[in-house]
């Protein structure tokens, strides 16, 4: 039996530095937003829009470059705001969205 | 440096509805639909993690000649309890149960990470892939346990188990007392998957 993708990906992730908060042996989600980027990144991976390995290569650069501009005080530290980051940056370079569907995006937002 | 990790004040709020606009969009364009989200992490929420171990465990508590079964052959007995598919999956398929005793207290560490009983036990924590962790609960198992909060008699063994890609070994702890009145369901919720690597004890609520 092969596998599952889900189990590959997350497992691939503990120990390292992009490992996701867990509790009690599951995933922890303080927020249902992280829950939903949590979920999209692994199902559009899961499709093939990109590796998982590329978008986990997007993390740790998001992680890294927070840590580096708060090298002391690291009280505002936020894994899924981070993991939200690299999400926006992994969709930007697959090509799934475009410079139109930027512009919609900006403007729900403006909206919300 | 810019102001690129300056905060706003409403960042939860702004964070989700980032996500929100963002999975609207592909929702819209047809990359993902509604059930995505819900149906990656449903893998995660119903069907592998420690309610698995639990309902096991469980199980052995309340028949003793199911926890016989479980350590001489623990995909066998498994398979007898109703579990999601995929539990003697690749990794299923090679997991081993031991039993906690008077005489006997187990621990489980890995060489790897990866090397983890996850469908029964779920996620591991991040302690667990530690090489410190690992090297000292293999060289002294009773002072890296009592760190743990868990003093392991003089007169109890331990033993410590290495789970490998073959074998991913996981602890059925002794039964509470006290809790001879509980349901089997109610008794599931006593075990936690602290209490399943051996670094805790299961407790009556």
């Amino acid at each position: 039996m092969q596998i599952r993708f889900e189990h590959f990906a997350v497992t691939e992730m503990m120990g390292e530095p992009d490992s996701p908060p867990r509790a009690n042996g599951t995933l922890c989600f303080t927020n249902d937003w992280e829950r939903t980027v949590f979920g999209m990144a692994l199902a559009l991976a899961r499709e093939g829009h990109f590796e998982w390995d590329e978008f986990r290569d997007e993390l740790i650069a998001e992680i890294a470059a927070w840590e580096e501009a708060n090298p002391v005080d690291r009280s505002g530290w936020d894994y899924y705001e981070r993991f939200l980051a690299a999400l926006e940056k992994a969709v930007a370079k697959s090509g799934l969205l475009d410079a139109g569907d930027m512009a919609t995006l900006l403007a729900d937002l403006r909206a919300a | 440096m810019t102001d690129r990790f300056k905060y706003r004040e409403d960042r939860e709020a702004y964070s989700a509805a980032r996500v929100r606009a963002l999975e609207a969009l592909l929702i819209q364009k047809g990359i993902l639909t509604d059930k995505s989200v819900d149906t990656v992490l449903g893998y995660f929420e119903t069907k592998m993690g420690p309610f698995n171990g639990a309902k096991i465990v469980a199980r052995a508590w309340v028949d003793p000649e199911f926890k016989a079964r479980l350590v001489a052959d623990t995909p066998a007995a498994v398979a007898e309890l109703d579990l999601p598919a995929g539990m003697a999956g690749a990794e299923g398929e090679h997991m081993r149960a031991v039993a906690n005793d008077p005489g006997v207290h187990n621990l489980i560490i890995c060489t790897l990470c990866s090397c983890y009983p996850w469908p029964v036990l779920g996620l591991p924590p991040y302690w667990y892939k530690d090489p410190t962790f690992r090297s000292r609960a293999a060289r002294e198992p009773r002072a890296v346990l009592a760190e743990f909060g868990v003093d392991v008699p003089e007169s109890q063994q331990i033993k410590v188990w290495d789970s490998s890609a073959q074998i991913r070994w996981f602890v059925v702890p002794e039964r509470p007392a006290g809790t001879e009145s509980l349901s089997e369901s109610e008794l599931e919720a006593l075990v936690t998957p602290e209490s399943m690597m051996g670094v805790a004890l299961a407790k009556a609520a």
